[in-house]
């Protein structure tokens, strides 16, 4: 086969290794990713327009196919909010009970400090080893990295890794690239919170670092310690399940993310808040 | 200014043919990072582009074939895929092997061009696995086969599509070029 390859042809495979060994120095390079700047730059219009499209089409099948489910849903969430309804009533004691201790401790009110933007969801990462997207909002909006971002209910989506002008990647809470310090809320136990996906719990999260002792419930709400990155509070997810881990010394627990990743269209992004 | 430029019928149909390639790469790329992403098959997300580079580059043969191979991975890796550094080196360079493979020692038919694609995405897909499961955060390996495998063969679904329209655009020109 090798006299079926034309000079042509093997200058172009050692161009091939070339860039790769180029784009591989200007990615990990601080001044580098100019060139993923300019392509995410020029995509961002397209990918909007598309994302837009994609949200009629789903709007519209939705409308004609899931009318009839959508009415059934309805009716399920009206009985809930009754007894909802009726699980405030109860909480209006506490909640002045709660008002007063926050008098009492001279605390603020809470997320008053909080400054969003918007924006909506115009692409996903197209690897299944990886959980981020690409929001069609960047540095033009005050969106830069490091930043957090929410869903409107104050449940957290993920960071924003990287930002151009008129985008910005946002790594999710499912990747296990991220790390975040946590605690029970019912508890007070702290641990950090990555994704699951690379011990193979896809779509969960695994708070690590847990004390042997630590008894956990199902359902126990997970929320962000605080830091100069996330605000404390936060909601990142539920527990469902705990174990000790390979070493047997430490617990840890998988947790359901509280935000509902597979039907985010948009996100709202903190980009600013008082952390002390 | 562009009466000034002087093209023959064949050098315009060129643009034309390579303009055709270059709006579907951009549409499938679209279709892999804002429809597919969202909608996972069997819990893993397809990518058909691979898939679609390798397709034009059987067609086109190794020299254009391999430049457009090169340009399209490059603008994948760019647009923010994940580990897309080792496939502006594996896809170019598996796309000419095979474009080698295909005209050369099998035939420019379907099944040869089918296998080309799939061993080109599998060993795409391998290199970046390996990469995976070397460096923090590392993914457990029992992922080769619940992720990985499907994931490649699932996209292969898009290969007779992808065939048939490179088939359909590689052919503008060459009645006027005989």
């Amino acid at each position: 086969m090798k006299k079926h390859l034309s000079a042509k042809t093997k200058w172009l495979i050692v161009i091939a290794v070339l860039l790769a060994g180029f784009v591989t120095v200007n990615s990990a390079t601080k001044t580098g990713g100019w060139g993923t700047r300019a392509v995410q730059s020029v995509l961002t219009p397209f990918r909007s327009a598309t994302s837009a499209l994609v949200r009629q089409v789903e709007r519209y099948y939705n409308y004609v196919f899931k009318y009839e489910s959508l009415q059934a849903e309805n009716e399920a969430l009206k009985a809930q909010i009754n007894s909802m309804e009726e699980g405030v009533r109860s909480a209006d004691s506490l909640q002045r009970e709660n008002e007063r201790l926050h008098q009492l401790l001279g605390l603020a009110a809470e997320h008053e400090d909080y400054h969003f933007a918007s924006a909506y969801i115009i692409a996903w990462v197209d690897s299944s080893w990886k959980s981020a997207f690409t929001i069609g909002k960047g540095t033009n909006s005050g969106i830069h990295e490091g930043l957090v971002a929410v869903t409107e209910y104050g449940q957290v989506v993920g960071l924003v890794t990287e930002a151009g002008s008129n985008w910005a990647t946002i790594t999710t809470v499912l990747d296990s690239a991220l790390d975040i310090s946590a605690t029970v809320a019912s508890t007070g136990y702290n641990g950090v919170v990555e994704g699951a996906l690379a011990t193979g719990s896809e779509g969960l999260l695994r708070m690590n670092y847990l004390p042997t002792d630590s008894v956990l419930r199902n359902n126990d709400q997970v929320l962000t310690t605080g830091s100069t990155v996330y605000p404390r509070g936060l909601i990142i997810g539920y527990v469902t399940d705990a174990n000790f881990d390979q070493t047997g010394v430490a617990k840890y627990a998988l947790l359901k993310p509280a935000a509902d990743m597979d039907n985010l269209e948009q996100v709202f992004i903190i980009t600013d808040f008082n952390n002390s | 200014m562009l009466k000034h430029v002087h093209l023959t019928k064949s050098q315009w149909l060129g643009i034309l043919k390579w303009s055709l390639y270059g709006l579907l790469t951009l549409a499938v790329l679209l279709l892999q990072s804002v429809v597919l992403s969202q909608l996972p098959v069997f819990g893993v997300k397809l990518a058909p582009l691979p898939v679609l580079i390798v397709c034009v580059c059987i067609w086109e043969g190794s020299e254009k074939g391999g430049i457009y191979a090169i340009l399209a991975t490059l603008f994948w890796c760019l647009s923010g895929s994940d580990f897309g550094n080792i496939s502006v080196a594996v896809i170019p360079i598996g796309a000419m092997l095979s474009a080698v493979l295909c005209r050369a020692v099998l035939t420019l038919r379907f099944l040869p061009a089918a296998l080309c694609c799939l061993g080109v995405t599998l060993v795409n897909a391998s290199a970046i696995f390996v990469f995976k499961l070397i460096l923090p955060p590392t993914v457990a390996i029992d992922s080769f086969w619940r992720i990985l495998l499907p994931g490649v063969f699932l996209s292969m679904l898009f290969m007779p599509i992808h065939y048939a329209l490179v088939k359909l655009i590689s052919r503008i020109g060459v009645h006027d070029a005989l």
